[in-house]
């Protein structure tokens, strides 16, 4: 484990919470019946009393992060521009509608955190009619943005209430802008954080900020070659309990977009083993080789049924296969990586605890054999210490 | 004028590429050059993002031919291309090939100006030309 002298690392998940010194990590599952704090007061309140507030460092998934509808011109530009900002600022995203077809789509029910509106160079405006606003009319939501072309942002600003306006992540090449859209969108997480009846209650042991976990551990990833045996490209798994997170080298995309940053985020927010359980199972009946893979691992599907360690195990390794079919082109997700390139698939999460070596290379080598079929086999390293959660945390506290 | 250019689908013969982008922006057009390697819907998706008035397509060897089929079939899902003038230019098929069969044929996939094995200058003349035209009429 990295050591951090004087500092108490504290990552809440939603199953399960970790706790780091400079000697020991442990972790523990949440006890649901119970506040966040009381329940980490309970099991390790020894512990979180040796430090001060100011030496305590807390980062958070629990609360399942902001939920986004994004509302853009075009696929290829505007709506996979705030898609890639809104991941890496730790944002999920539930819809994203093109503009132009907006009549045909749907209203979500449920409350949206924030809506971004995106389109246009400056240079083109006149792009968003009263379309817009009639969507917009029939929504819930509790902010909207418009990260769009500067002339529609003048008239849309009085049209649409409570309209933030940013600078346009489009430029006159059509290049992304991330900076302004990204900084607002990880401002209203730790808003929502604050926000939260449960983890506001953190606030209590800690006087510092508390982050989103993806955000944390996308600290770490410059860092993670040092630590591991780690030969870029690589992809980071991050299998919890609710959600799935992906954070990968940018030399794995053919990409029109950009960037300084050396590694993206990609979620998927059903594919987990415990919380997202049942959307899991549902993803995997809508996978023609799941029930090949079933029969790999020498099980069939009343293994769905069952709560075991065998059963949690299984669908770890079901998990895995799900994730990597979404990032290739057989169930191609906003971007497919070239895996076939890719060198190391680095696993951290829960699923370091339950699975082994064999059992992971088994399900990858399955993988690529069905789907890509290939021999090509990336090296897979387990960080079964936490230890990439705890380097980003290192890093971030640092940098503080 | 805005103009959206690039070389189609798989391939990567970027120096005639960027010597069009010289030439246009010597031209005065206002030019958003989405390199090598683009698709179809890129080249529609940028032209829609900017405004463009123009899409020149180039293309070497014959690649554009498969991906140029699509053309009318995906330009109908956009409902801000119909006034985009559609161009495409270089070697427009495998080997030499023939002009007088080639031209109808890429016309019949949607192109306003098609220009095989034309050198540049004559090939963005001719995109003058219509656009006079175009604009007269």
């Amino acid at each position: 484990m990295s050591s951090n002298p004087d500092k108490l690392l504290i990552d809440i998940g939603s199953t399960y919470f970790k706790i780091s010194t400079e000697n020991t990590i442990e972790q523990h599952f949440r006890d649901f019946n119970k506040r966040i704090l009381d329940d980490l007061t309970h099991k390790c309140g020894a512990t979180v009393n040796r430090f001060d507030a100011k030496d305590v460092h807390i980062c958070s998934s629990a609360n399942g992060g902001l939920s986004t509808l994004i509302i853009g011109l075009t696929q290829s530009y505007s709506l996979k521009y705030a898609t890639n900002i809104a991941y890496n600022a730790g944002i999920n995203i539930i819809d994203s509608i093109v503009f132009q077809n907006i009549e045909t789509y749907s209203v979500p029910s449920d409350l949206i955190d924030v809506v971004i509106v995106v389109g246009g160079i400056d240079s083109n405006g006149g792009v968003f009619d009263e379309r817009l606003d009639n969507y917009l009319a029939k929504c819930q939501y509790s902010n909207v943005v418009f990260v769009g072309n500067t002339q529609d942002a003048s008239t849309l600003k009085p049209r649409i209430q409570k309209l933030t306006v940013l600078p346009n992540i489009i430029d006159d090449r059509l290049h992304i802008v991330e900076n302004h859209l990204k900084d607002y969108l990880t401002n209203l997480y730790q808003q929502d954080i604050e926000g939260k009846e449960d983890i506001k209650h953190l606030y209590d042991i800690t006087d510092n900020q508390i982050y989103s976990t993806p955000y944390v551990v996308n600290k770490s990833l410059p860092l993670i070659q040092g630590s591991f045996s780690v030969t870029d490209p690589f992809i980071l798994l991050d299998i919890g309990g609710a959600t799935t997170d992906v954070h990968y080298s940018k030399d794995l995309v053919s990409d029109n977009i950009v960037t300084e940053q050396g590694h993206d985020r990609m979620v998927f927010k059903k594919l987990g083993v415990y919380k997202s359980r049942q959307s899991l199972i549902f993803t995997a009946e809508q996978n023609e080789f799941s029930y090949e893979l079933l029969m790999h691992l020498k099980v069939n599907e009343s293994i769905y049924q069952e709560n075991s360690e065998r059963a949690t195990k299984i669908l770890m390794q079901l998990a895995i296969f799900l994730v990597l079919c979404k990032m290739s082109h057989y169930r191609p997700a906003y971007v497919t990586l070239k895996l076939l390139s890719m060198n190391s698939i680095v696993f951290t999460g829960g699923i370091t605890q339950v699975l082994t070596s064999d059992d992971i290379e088994d399900v990858v080598a399955f993988f690529y054999r069905k789907i890509l079929n290939s021999d090509h086999k990336p090296a897979t390293v387990l960080d079964g210490n936490y230890d990439i959660w705890t380097l980003g945390a290192k890093e971030h506290a640092a940098c503080r | 004028m805005k103009i959206v250019t690039g070389v189609i689908g798989n391939d990567i013969h970027v120096v005639a590429n960027r010597l069009m982008d010289l030439s246009l922006n010597a031209r005065g057009y206002e030019v958003f050059n989405l390199g090598v390697n683009t698709y179809l819907e890129e080249f529609f998706d940028a032209a829609v993002e900017t405004g463009a008035d123009v899409l020149l397509i180039s293309s070497l060897n014959g690649e554009a031919e498969g991906w140029s089929r699509e053309v009318k079939p995906l330009k109908s899902t956009y409902k801000s291309l119909d006034k985009l003038i559609m161009m495409i230019g270089g070697n427009l098929t495998v080997g030499s090939g023939n002009a007088e069969d080639i031209v109808p044929r890429y016309k019949k996939y949607g192109f306003d100006l098609v220009c095989h094995q034309v050198d540049l200058n004559t090939g963005l003349d001719m995109l003058e030309d219509y656009i006079k035209e175009h604009r007269a009429a």
